[in-house]
């Protein structure tokens, strides 16, 4: 595993992942900073045989994306935080009618057009709720540039085992820095792929809502022998707009338990020094790595501070938090927002006390700033 | 080695994203680490553009160069300059373009300065301006000594096309010439 040396940016090893997972559609429209995903898929999927169009907005590039999917594909969108600001009511919509996809969105400075290219963690309360209603998202996050190709192809396979549109968040930083990254061959990642589950009996039994309450809807290609209704509405077994009362209940139910049965499946994270830590750093993305070096630095001076970094932020991994801000008394959690996670934190570990330094000015948190707030603490 | 930070700096447009890029990757081709982050303004042309080259035989987490630290500056614009020169360490290197960058006397003071008209080299003597990132790679590696000579032509070579090999090769070592004359 991970044993193909690569040169690279964040953005790029995003696009090239979605490649190797199988995508063979991409619908989107560029901005900054994520404009090299689509650039460089534009030049991936037709030397597969895939196909990248650029819509007219973001809006048309989600939609795009979205029909490409309901006809069986694999397919992506990439964006910064004023795309899934447009995108929102199609987003709603995948997760509504259950259409798998993989959307990433490298983040900017916000709200609004905010600081295009600058670095900016703004956009994780977003990911977990870009659209109206109950639904429960899979957000992903890369911490390194390794993690923009293995997330990537993660996203692919949690959309297609879950029926649902899963966030890729990168942030600025990750994105456009250029190094080194260790991933799986390509072979290894093609021995992976899980595709949706599709439905082969008589076609007067096929129920594509129809599943039970922890599982994800059977969604055939459109136009191959199966038919099915596709509506934004509440609806029923097949698809059809309803208001029974039972079904549209157990209908929002099961968008969300179909993600909190199996978040097993779901939860990653890394643990950076944890064994010992008296105190515990939460972070993710980019600023993970400025934590990890402020570490380096506290270790030297006698500090025993470790690193938790969730790398599947929406569901958090809620008993992996738990288990060290049960014991640990000193917790912070540093972000390039004003506590967006430190919120799912506190509800996580049930405690109000859990310190956090933030930055919203689009520039990076260096480690000395890290360095000089725990010892603060 | 001990880490070896190196900043660019420039207007939008002046290309000097590329030097990075080359110096990250010549570094990884001798089995060490290197990270290149650029960060730029919105504005298309004439923002104030840096890039931060780390290099280090151990991984490199945070990607940026911590003010104060950085060994050797190269500025081609006076809005670079003064905008990010104080990450410079205290009697750390900084070159400048002598026909667009004015330092003080008190920056005079504090580092070592060093003039060499990168631009001019590059469109009255290589004969292509586009060349002057190169021209910019070979100074910063000459006074740094960062990279083993051959490794880092190598890899700049690799990421230009074919067509223009000797152009690039021209200005590596008009960059170098340069650069051995300013006392590296």
């Amino acid at each position: 595993m991970n044993n193909r040396e690569i040169i690279s940016t964040g953005n790029d090893l995003s696009a090239i992942a979605a490649v190797d997972a199988g995508c063979m559609f991409f619908g989107g429209y560029p901005i900054t900073p994520s404009s090299e995903v689509m650039h460089t898929i534009s030049d991936l999927l037709p030397e597969v045989g895939g196909a990248c169009i650029q819509m007219e907005d973001e809006i048309g590039g989600v939609a795009a994306a979205i029909g490409a999917s309901m006809s069986g594909v694999r397919s992506m969108t990439a964006t910064s935080g004023p795309g899934i600001s447009l995108k929102a009511e199609n987003l709603g919509l995948a997760q509504m009618a259950e259409v798998p996809l993989v959307v990433v969105n490298v983040m900017r400075g916000g709200p609004s057009t905010g600081l295009p290219t600058r670095v900016s963690q703004g956009d994780v309360a977003q990911a977990k709720n870009p659209s109206h209603g109950d639904y429960k998202s899979i957000t992903l996050c890369a911490g390194n540039l390794a993690e923009c190709y293995t997330e990537t192809v993660r996203a692919f396979n949690l959309a297609d085992r879950f029926m649902q549109p899963v966030f890729v968040l990168l942030d600025e930083t990750i994105g456009h820095m250029h190094g080194k990254a260790m991933i799986p061959t390509e072979e290894e990642v093609k021995a992976g792929i899980k595709l949706r589950k599709t439905f082969d009996g008589p076609a007067e039994e096929y129920h594509p809502y129809g599943v039970e309450q922890d599982e994800a809807a059977v969604l055939n290609p459109m136009f191959q022998g199966y038919r099915y209704h596709f509506t934004g509405l509440h609806h029923d077994r097949n698809g059809f707009p309803t208001e029974e009362i039972e079904t549209c209940r157990k209908l929002i139910e099961r968008l969300f338990h179909k993600v909190e049965a199996h978040q097993d499946e779901i939860d990653s994270y890394e643990e950076y020094m944890m064994d010992d830590a008296e105190i515990m750093i939460i972070a993710y993305g980019s600023v993970s790595l400025a934590a990890k070096e402020a570490i380096r630095h506290l270790r030297k001076d006698g500090i025993k501070a470790g690193l938790f970094r969730p790398i599947t932020l929406w569901p958090s991994p809620v008993s992996a938090i738990r288990k060290y801000t049960d014991k640990i008394s000193k917790v912070l959690c540093v972000e390039l927002n004003i506590g967006q996670y430190r919120d799912e934190i506190q509800r996580a570990s049930g405690r109000l006390d859990i310190e956090g330094l933030f930055k919203v000015n689009g520039r990076p948190l260096s480690p000395y700033e890290i360095v000089n707030k725990v010892k603060e603490l | 080695m001990a880490r070896t930070l190196m900043r660019f700096t420039g207007v939008g447009g002046q290309g000097v994203l590329l030097a990075g890029e080359i110096f990250a990757a010549a570094k990884i081709k001798t089995g060490g680490y290197g990270l290149k982050t650029a960060t730029y303004t919105s504005q298309v042309r004439g923002g104030a553009t840096v890039v931060d080259i780390t290099l280090d035989d151990e991984e490199i987490y945070y990607p940026y160069a911590n003010d104060g630290e950085i060994d050797f500056m190269l500025s081609v614009a006076q809005v670079s300059y003064n905008l990010f020169k104080n990450g410079v360490s205290e009697g750390g290197i900084i070159v400048v373009e002598p026909n667009l960058v004015k330092p003080t006397d008190e920056d005079r003071k504090r580092w070592k300065i060093i003039e060499i008209p990168i631009i001019t080299i590059a469109k009255e003597e290589v004969g292509n301006v586009i060349t002057q990132s190169v021209v910019a790679l070979a100074i910063a590696n000459t006074f740094m000594k960062a990279i083993d000579r051959q490794v880092l032509i190598d890899t700049m070579l690799s990421k230009v096309p074919e067509k223009v090999h000797a152009l690039n090769k021209k200005a590596f070592d008009l960059g170098e010439k340069y650069a051995k004359e300013a006392g590296a």
